[in-house]
């Protein structure tokens, strides 16, 4: 690389450290300190605070450290796990601060046996785990490494508090015991005597107390000698978990003073600025550097190969190339006027989203792979008094986080170090050893917020690219940056998919068959959500099917994956199924519920009980508004975790064919209880948003192989004036643990809204996204 | 090519071309990086500055078109969060990534400081830009907050 020095390990860490003043990552980085002991290297640092464990720092003015495993990227998961551990460490909740557990510890540690039993009894013991799933090893940490110090690194399926839960709760419970011990060794008093409450340390009978502050230390060398034996806390005994609590980070949000990890600079770090080819499967043919490299600012160029399939969970992207620049904007100017010729697989050019639908809708005529049957469907089709059939489509989607993908890594000869907001770090850690041969014990990932998530990391190439160019230029940090359009390329999709849903109804319009099947591109996640095991409405005789077919669009796990889509084709069947009936929709789901033997069945009467009175349900509305009612659940065919709401929302269409979603009515279970209320409320309004897009304007079309929608211009966000002017959300208990409630509530709205225009305009639409659709009436 | 600059009301020295785009030099010349680069096309608005008091998408307007005059970004409403308009964002918990909230912000001050008494109807016409996690429903309850406590 001309012009830019060579810096080794040693000077740029003490570069780094020089400019920190500067260089303010915020408080969540792990501290230089840490990484340099972890490297082997001096630390002139102070002494850093006790550590109680794995989770819990406490500083002598008692201000504790939280480690989170999971990504903030809007969830509230910074917030939500501190309050799980800070419920049994009973600290000063205001003296908590939160920073990112270290991947790099997280490859050299295995967990403290303690961790690795879940208490209690399964989804329906109040004073247990609940059913944490970790899947079974993998080194890249796809579903979690089951025995790694941090076990599930990943944050992804609405499943940071069902994973985390029972150990956050234990990692707090076994430092708050340890801080007594100490203490009573310290006092030469029995621990029974002793009382715990905001880092206070009192000892009963003579009123003396300490601070976890003062006692840390000690505590940090005194180990526990049962530590299996600790318990959590059960619901009913919880002070700060259940509580509306603000999030921790929103006050670095209003400030511009968070660090995204679009923002990192580091000293002597160089931009790179990428295109690949936007055909999945293509290589780069051709490219003259020579045409751009005298341009301002412009370095060096890095052709990267289709980034290795073993790094992106199989899914193959493409190969492209990178100019490396003094900064982005000189980088991403040059690449723009670099002539690039790409090598594209014929097979994959030919596709287009008029062929892929034609051969989801061929796969839906043959025979596929039955998942879920009983009683004999062919013979009440038979004996039926009316037949009712639909076919409906759903789109390519993307995730389109605001953030575009970036990543910035230095590359040395014994070291990776990675700056990057990252869904699945352990999978990037992975990456980064495959790639440059670093062992991954020093890969060092610093982890940041990310600008969104909705499933992204962990799929797409962004640090694989940034890590490949850095490695071409060890000693260097780069950065780099996607493009908007970039990203569309660099994302993974949800899968465009099809069903066709047919009854047999008896006389009174109650089915006796119902008939599934349901067409995605192979690999696509969660297409068996919602339609398998056993029809969530009653009926005796049930068959679904499913067609995988084979496309070459990488898909991956988008907010609410297949689930959304399944939920929309079933909600939208049972509304025309009511029609067909001639009965109320709420009145008709509410009945087929009630003759099912599900085991949370009396919770969905619930929901839709709930909501529909919320709604006003019933009430006579004014031409052109209409109100569509649909269950959304996860989980109902088994006895085990599961997340039930019902929604009802109310829609307005003007004779010119305007939708306005008016108002939204939400019912939603807490389980044996909600983590963090408030920001549940704030996920079901942001899923409202989400879940509207993809009703009524979101989709991504497929022209010559590559995806034709690829900006905001094409790819429309809704804003302000399109979201609903009241939403009114109530909780309700039950008796079982959530499996997590961020990704796929508010798939109703795509149902309900499609209702809705058919009972104002009388035209009944199956395919998303309904703008693209003439919805004018009168 | 160098210029000058006004940000925040400090006067920078700009060693850039002067038609890069003003949002690449707030981030990566002047470096304040409170100012978000999303679509690059003027779409989403996460880029939203104040030149001159007006709402600008800075990724798509040349620094040239700011020499002169007073730009204003998210760092310059206040950097503690004290101003109103930051403490009504905080009071109803606003952000969820938070990636597109500078940018939000800077538009509705610019709103705030043309109406201090917005309408309903008046958020949706001028607060234009796109949140991806969907906060819209407090951003409007934060920017009528925000109103009550500038008046206050």
């Amino acid at each position: 690389m001309d012009e830019t020095k060579q810096v080794d390990r040693r000077e740029f860490l003490a570069t780094l450290a020089a400019a920190q003043g500067a260089f303010v990552l915020g408080f969540w980085v792990p501290t230089r300190a840490a990484a340099q002991t972890a490297s082997g290297l001096s630390s002139t640092d102070q002494s850093p605070a006790p550590e109680i464990n794995a989770w819990i720092v406490i500083a002598p003015d008692d201000t504790v450290t939280v480690r989170i495993a999971q990504t903030e990227l809007g969830q509230g998961v910074w917030t939500s796990n501190a309050m799980m551990v800070c419920e049994e460490l009973q600290c000063d909740w205001k003296k908590v601060r939160p920073e990112y557990a270290s991947a790099n510890r997280d490859a050299r540690e295995k967990a403290p046996q303690w961790t690795l039993n879940v208490p209690g009894n399964g989804a329906a013991d109040p004073n247990g785990g609940g059913e944490p799933t970790f899947g079974n090893r993998d080194p890249r940490g796809i579903s979690g490494i089951p025995d790694s110090l941090y076990r599930r690194m990943r944050t992804n399926a609405a499943s940071s508090v069902k994973d985390g839960r029972y150990y956050l709760q234990l990692a707090g419970a076994e430092a708050r015991e340890r801080l007594l011990l100490a203490a009573a060794a310290q006092w030469s008093v029995p621990v029974t005597e002793l009382a715990a409450r905001d880092s206070v340390i009192t000892h009963r009978p003579s009123g003396r107390t300490t601070t976890y502050g003062r006692i840390a230390d000690r505590a940090a060398k005194t180990p526990h000698p049962h530590p299996e034996r600790i318990t959590i806390k059960s619901p009913d005994q919880w002070t700060l978990m259940g509580t509306e609590q603000k999030n921790l980070d929103v006050p670095l949000k209003v400030t511009g003073g968070l660090v995204y990890g679009i923002d990192v600079r580091l000293p002597g770090m160089k931009w790179a600025a990428v295109k690949s080819c936007p055909v999945y499967g293509g290589d780069v043919k051709s490219f003259n550097f020579d045409a751009v490299r005298n341009l301002p600012g412009v370095r060096s160029v890095v052709k990267f190969p289709v980034p290795d399939p073993d790094l992106t969970r199989g899914r193959i992207f493409s190969g492209g190339v990178a100019i490396v620049a003094d900064s982005w904007y000189q980088a991403k100017t040059a690449i723009d006027r670099m002539p690039i010729e790409w090598s594209i697989p014929p097979e994959h050019a030919a596709f287009t989203t008029a062929n892929m639908q034609g051969a989801l809708i061929t796969a839906l005529g043959q025979p596929g792979t039955v998942r879920a049957s009983y009683g004999d469907v062919d013979a009440a089709f038979a004996r039926a008094a009316k037949i009712v059939e639909a076919t409906y489509s759903t789109p390519y989607l993307p995730r389109a986080r605001m953030e575009p993908g970036n990543a910035t890594v230095l590359v040395v000869n014994d070291r990776v170090d990675i700056w990057i907001g990252d869904q699945s770090p352990q999978e990037t850690r992975f990456s980064a050893s495959k790639i440059t041969g670093v062992p991954e014990q020093n890969v060092h990932l610093h982890l940041c917020h990310l600008g969104g998530g909705f499933g992204r990391n962990g799929n797409g190439p962004q640090a694989e690219h940034a890590i490949m160019v850095a490695n071409a230029n060890r000693g260097v940090p780069i950065h780099l940056l996607w493009t908007r359009e970039e990203d569309f390329i660099g994302t993974t999709y949800r899968a465009m998919g099809m069903a066709r849903l047919k009854a047999a109804l008896d006389a009174d319009g109650w089915p006796i068959a119902i008939e599934v099947r349901t067409a995605m591109q192979e690999g696509g996640f969660g297409s068996d959500a919602s339609f398998n095991t056993v029809s969530r409405y009653y009926v005796p005789n049930y068959r679904y099917t499913h067609h995988a077919t084979k496309f070459h669009v990488p898909v991956g796990t988008r907010r609410g994956i297949g689930q959304a889509a399944n939920e929309f084709y079933r909600e939208s069947f049972i509304d025309e199924l009511a029609h067909a009936a001639g009965k109320d929709p709420y009145r008709y789901r509410r009945e087929l519920i009630g003759r099912t033997n599900l085991p949370y069945k009396a919770d969905m009467i619930t929901a839709l009980d709930m909501a529909a009175e919320m709604s006003g349900w019933g009430s006579p509305l004014p031409r052109g508004k209409a109100r569509a009612i649909a269950l959304e659940e996860r989980g109902a065919e088994t006895n085990g975790m599961a997340t039930i709401s019902a929604m009802v929302h109310t829609v307005s269409v003007s004779r010119d064919g305007k939708v306005r979603l008016e108002r939204v009515d939400v019912a939603h279970e807490t389980g044996f209880g909600l983590v963090n209320p408030l920001s549940v409320k704030k996920q079901i309004e942001g899923q409202i948003v989400w879940f509207y897009n993809d009703a009524m304007h979101q989709a991504c079309t497929i022209a010559d192989g590559h995806i034709v929608e690829n900006n905001f211009n094409t790819f429309p966000i809704s804003r302000i004036n399109e979201d609903p002017p009241e939403i009114n959300i109530r909780f309700f208990p039950t008796a079982h643990w959530l499996i997590g409630m961020g990704h796929d509530r508010a798939t109703s709205v795509q149902s309900a809204i499609g209702d809705a225009i058919f009972q104002i305009t009388g035209k009944r639409y199956r395919d998303l996204p309904y703008s693209r659709h003439d919805l004018s009436w009168g | 090519m160098a210029f000058d600059l006004t940000v925040n009301r400090t006067l920078h020295h700009v060693d850039a071309d002067p038609q890069t785009p003003l949002l690449w030099v707030i981030r990566d010349q002047i470096g304040l990086t409170g100012t978000k680069f999303s679509c690059g096309i003027g779409q989403c608005g996460a880029c939203t500055v104040h030149v001159d008091g007006r709402a600008v998408r800075s990724c798509s307007v040349p620094a040239s078109i700011a020499i002169g005059k007073p730009i204003l970004t998210i760092e310059g409403v206040s950097s503690d969060g004290s101003h109103p308009i930051q403490l009504a964002w905080k009071e109803f918990d606003t952000p969820q990534c938070g990636y597109c909230q500078s940018g939000m912000i800077m538009s509705a001050l610019a709103l705030l400081q043309q109406r201090p008494s917005p309408t309903d109807a008046e958020i949706d016409a001028s607060v234009t830009n796109a949140c991806r996690c969907g906060t819209y429903h407090r951003i409007r309850q934060a920017i009528h907050r925000a109103s009550a406590l500038m008046k206050a």
